[in-house]
């Protein structure tokens, strides 16, 4: 007993830490006023001025940059879990394996070269990465699959090769390995005991309820698809969009009557939507409330360590939003939008 | 022996049409290993191994996975070693491409063969289950006006999220079955011509049609023959399909090899990677080569290239000290210490390679804190027993069981008897303070002998603060040093003495001095914190990781003392029972407490030793080479 509260202590003075780290909203504005050399240098981001390289480069150079930041904070926080715990940081950090996976299977499926393809991957570390050579050497996308199903990816590879082999729609490969991913990061949550479980279930059915709604508009208004094969590819969270809710929101026809049958407080936060985008940006400010609620009071280590990488993952987003339209010469508005889109709070969106 | 070969970094420069025959070379020498960084000399900027490379790897790729079905023999030479051009790289490719193509169909034939073996093992399985639906059976295979009837297999967890999506068809979802990660599903719901949504769903969920044997009324004997006969025939099915590709393959196979043969060639150009760059007609490679071999190097380069390359030479320069390889250690005996001391990290080039120091001090300690004639030739003789399986690592075990023996004749110890041999020293029990006070003077030493590589390594790289205000470098040397002049003088009962008080205090200061000059940027109250916390965790480490070399001497006492334990048991037994008893005794001996020395004395090596001196950032020497020579 001793231990553990030793180790939420150690743990949880770790995330208190690391919260230094994090953006406010006045420091956001002050930079999106900033030009591109004091961002870099504010940002330790030297290769982005570096003229030698082509935009393309320093694009991808400022994304991976970005990725290590993030994944060398969950390195120092891992370092302070418990082996359950660990997994359930690595089980998330894994979405950007799944990012690379699906643009092998892009590559694949358009017969790009290694080249092509590895100019897109992601750099990861050994603990989360594909065996990218192996994967390379498969010629089509089932081969690449049924490589994967010997490694640690063997649920999401046999789930997306039976989707593949059923019906040859990349659609319905990355949606299944979507689902797959969340599923098994709900599965990973089940395993905790309290007050662990219900914090992490709090945060996690933040997201979930995000891009179950998300998903539900984009199937059923902009796809057509039927009620039945838009729930299927549904991840019911514990929290709003439950399973009964999501069963009767997908027999809804238009906008309108989804936004108006959504439980409290999503029907106050998108009410009077007009697009799917409005939706997605009132969505990502639910989103970060919750992420703030586990933050500020949850008594579970853990449930904040994921909090904190949530958080700090739409702070570097936000930053890569930023220095690529600087690096892009994007005008200031398309920047601010873009931004907008994940930190709704910024200049008084 | 301690320090590693001299390495030498070469750049070579040949005309970018010769670079195949320069790989062969520097594969043929097998004394190259690539430097990939980028020449300085930014005009060489392009790598034209690059289509090359991309071009090996997808070969060597499908070659791999035509092996799987078709097997073909080594080649038996490389001879004629030549140089492979592009072209035939390409053209190679190629035609593994179009023959891969024509094998991948019969995998798949293969696949299809085992996925049908499957549902047949299903439908089996499920057939006892179909009784305890209730409902016609023959309806089941027959589609009615108003309902739609679909058999068959879900996996298990996709189960609930498909009985909840077609319950909003109006589907019906009934289990009767679930087996391994399977669910044997019937699903019922209106015959509408929403169907072909019904259908994408069902593909979605990765569902499989199960067909519903004909006459379900028969009798299970008559239904398990059909099974057999259609098991049977899918196995002569697959024994026909083997035959055919035995058949087709056979004339591929002399092409299978010269294909392997050719790779083989190939692979060096395309480990080069990106040690190769070129600009019009030359190229450069650069690379590292243990300096004894250069006239080596040369002498395959005169052969392949005549005259046509430039060579040039240098020692290493400070800055790329973390670049150059190591070469381990060649000796037999040494491989398995070597591989002990890579699983803490491979020694970095110019620090002292542990292995010879591990290896001796590895047994020494084994030997003296398990010392017995009769178990350590138990345990020599099953390292060389065992030889085939072992590999690499029997010496370990051979080396180890022959220390044993060595300190049992020294303790007069055979299989726990200590009168059966005259000792040629004494029993470890017959003088415990002697054995502790021995173990302490070996702890010494080691400590003594681990701070003078940590002050030498440092010293090799050029960190002079580091060999001297470091950690376990020179000051803390000195300090050590101090108290242990400063303990033996009280244990002979001349009280610590000024001189060693007063070095340990100048030494300690001066490392306190170090510390606070380090943290200046850090508040006033952290400096002195972390100054004071860091002089203490000193003076305690060293004290605590002397006392734990007592160890060595406890498990040498251990040793004899279990043994009492077991001939005690034994003497409380007849005669039957006391041989049964002394020979499990000597089993448990040997297997649990072997174990545990072999644990602590790697305890002591990895933390006392290795923590102290050996940082284990440096990269292997890997040198380009044609593949596995045949013999």
């Amino acid at each position: 007993m001793m231990h553990q509260l030793a180790t939420q202590a150690y743990l949880n003075t770790r995330v208190s830490t690391l919260i230094e780290r994090l953006m406010t909203v006045p420091q956001l504005e002050q930079w999106v006023q900033s030009p591109l050399p004091i961002l870099v240098e504010q940002f330790g981001l030297a290769g982005l001025v570096d003229e030698r390289l082509t935009i393309a480069d320093r694009r991808r150079a400022l994304e991976q940059a970005l990725i290590h930041r993030l994944l060398a904070d969950l390195v120092i926080l891992s370092r302070a879990m418990h082996p359950n715990e660990r997994v359930l940081m690595l089980d998330w950090a894994r979405k950007y394996a799944l990012f690379n996976l699906k643009t092998l299977i892009r590559g694949k499926l358009q017969a790009l070269d290694r080249q092509a393809i590895h100019a897109n991957l992601f750099e990861l570390p050994d603990l989360i990465r594909l065996a990218d050579d192996s994967l390379f050497g498969s010629e089509n996308v089932l081969e690449l699959l049924r490589r994967l199903e010997a490694g640690p990816y063997r649920q999401i590879a046999r789930q997306a090769r039976e989707v593949y082999e059923q019906r040859r729609d990349p659609f319905a490969l990355e949606a299944a390995i979507d689902q797959r991913y969340l599923l098994d990061l709900v599965q990973r949550i089940q395993s905790f005991g309290e007050p662990h479980q219900t914090w992490l279930r709090r945060l996690i059915s933040a997201e979930l309820d995000r891009i179950a709604l998300l998903w539900l508009l984009r199937f059923r208004i902009t796809y057509r698809f039927s009620p039945s094969e838009t729930y299927y590819w549904l991840v019911p969270s514990s929290r709003l969009l439950t399973r009964p809710r999501l069963l009767q929101l997908v027999n809804l026809e238009d906008l309108d009557q989804i936004l108006d049958a959504l439980p409290e407080p999503l029907r106050r936060l998108t009410a009077a939507c007009g697009s799917l985008a409005e939706v997605e940006q009132r969505l990502a400010k639910q989103t970060n409330t919750e992420i703030q609620i586990v933050l500020a009071r949850s008594p579970s280590a853990v449930a904040r360590a994921l909090a904190y990488l949530m958080r700090r993952e739409l702070d570097l987003r936000c930053l890569f939003v930023l220095l690529q339209g600087r690096l892009l010469g994007f005008p200031e508005l398309t920047v601010n939008e873009a931004l907008a889109q994940i930190q709704p709070a910024i200049l008084g969106h | 022996m301690l320090r590693s070969r001299p390495m030498k970094h070469v750049r070579l420069l040949v005309l970018t049409q010769d670079l195949p025959r320069l790989t062969l070379a520097l594969a043929a020498s097998q004394c190259f290993h690539p430097d990939p960084r980028p020449p300085e000399d930014e005009t060489l900027a392009t790598d034209p191994s690059q289509g090359f490379c991309e071009l090996y790897r997808l070969a060597r790729a499908r070659l791999d996975k035509i092996a799987r079905l078709i097997p073909f023999a080594l080649p038996a030479t490389l001879e004629p070693l030549q140089a492979i051009e592009q072209d035939t790289l390409d053209r190679l490719n190629q035609w593994l491409g179009q023959l891969w193509d024509e094998v991948s169909a019969y995998e798949e034939d293969f696949r299809r063969l085992a996925d049908e073996e499957r549902l047949i093992q299903e439908q089996r399985a499920a057939l006892q289950d179909f009784a305890q639906l209730n409902i016609d059976l023959k309806m089941l295979r027959s589609q009615t006006r108003f309902l739609q009837i679909h058999i068959g297999l879900v996996p298990r967890e996709n189960l609930r999220q498909l009985a909840d999506a077609v319950s909003l068809a109006g589907y019906l979802v009934h289990v009767y079955l679930e087996r391994g990660e399977q669910a044997h599903v019937v699903l019922v719901g209106p015959n509408e011509p929403a169907e072909s949504s019904l259908d994408s769903l069902l593909h979605a969920a990765g569902f499989q049609p199960l067909s519903v044997p004909e006459g379900l009324d028969r009798t299970p004997v008559e239904l398990e023959r059909e099974f057999t006969a259609r098991l049977s025939s899918l196995g002569q099915e697959r024994a026909a399909l083997i035959e055919i590709l035995e058949h087709w393959s056979k004339p591929l196979r002399g092409r299978l090899t010269e294909a392997e043969r050719i790779l083989t060639l190939a692979a060096p150009l395309a480990d080069l990677d990106t040690a190769v760059r070129s600009r019009g007609y030359l190229s450069r490679v650069a690379g590292w080569v243990p300096a004894s071999t250069l006239p080596n190097l040369r002498q395959h380069l005169d052969e392949i290239l005549g005259s046509a390359y430039d060579l040039s030479v240098r020692d290493p320069r400070p800055d790329e000290r973390p670049l150059v390889p190591t070469v381990p250690v060649k000796s037999r005996l040494l491989a398995p210490f070597a591989m002990l001391v890579q699983q803490y990290g491979i020694p970095a080039y110019g620090e002292i390679d542990p292995t010879p120091f591990f290896a001796a001090s590895f047994l020494l300690m084994f030997g003296s804190m398990f010392g017995d004639l009769g178990q350590g030739a138990v345990i020599a003789l099953a390292a060389f027993g065992l030889r085939r399986s072992l590999g690499r690592f029997w010496p370990f075990g051979l080396l180890a069981g022959l220390s044993s023996m060595a300190f049992g004749l020294l303790y007069g110890s055979v299989f726990g008897y200590e009168h059966l041999i005259p000792a040629l020293w004494m029993s470890p029990l017959e003088d415990p303070l002697l054995m502790l006070s021995l173990a302490l003077a070996w702890g010494i030493g080691f400590i003594v002998l681990a701070c003078l590589f940590a002050i030498y390594n440092r010293l090799t790289v050029g960190d002079q603060a580091a060999a001297i205000f470091g950690q376990h470098g020179a000051l803390n040397l000195v300090f050590y040093l101090a108290l242990v002049a400063g303990a033996w003088q009280m244990a002979t009962g001349q009280g610590l003495g000024v001189l060693p008080v007063g070095v340990a205090i100048l030494s300690l200061a001066g490392l306190a001095w170090h510390s606070w000059y380090h943290q200046e940027r850090a508040p006033l109250g952290e400096r002195v914190l972390v100054v004071a916390i860091e002089t203490l965790e000193t003076l305690i480490s060293y004290v605590s990781n002397t006392l734990s070399f007592l160890r060595v001497a406890a498990f040498s006492l251990n040793h004899v003392a279990l043994s009492i334990a077991v001939f005690t048991l034994a003497d409380m037994m007849g005669n039957l029972g006391s041989a049964v008893t002394i020979i499990l005794g000597n089993l448990f001996v040997l297997i649990l407490e072997g174990g545990i020395v072999m644990i602590q004395v790697m305890r002591l090596e990895y933390y006392e030793g290795f923590a102290r001196y050996f940082a284990g950032t440096g990269l292997n020497f890997r040198p380009i080479r044609l593949g596995r020579e045949p013999s």
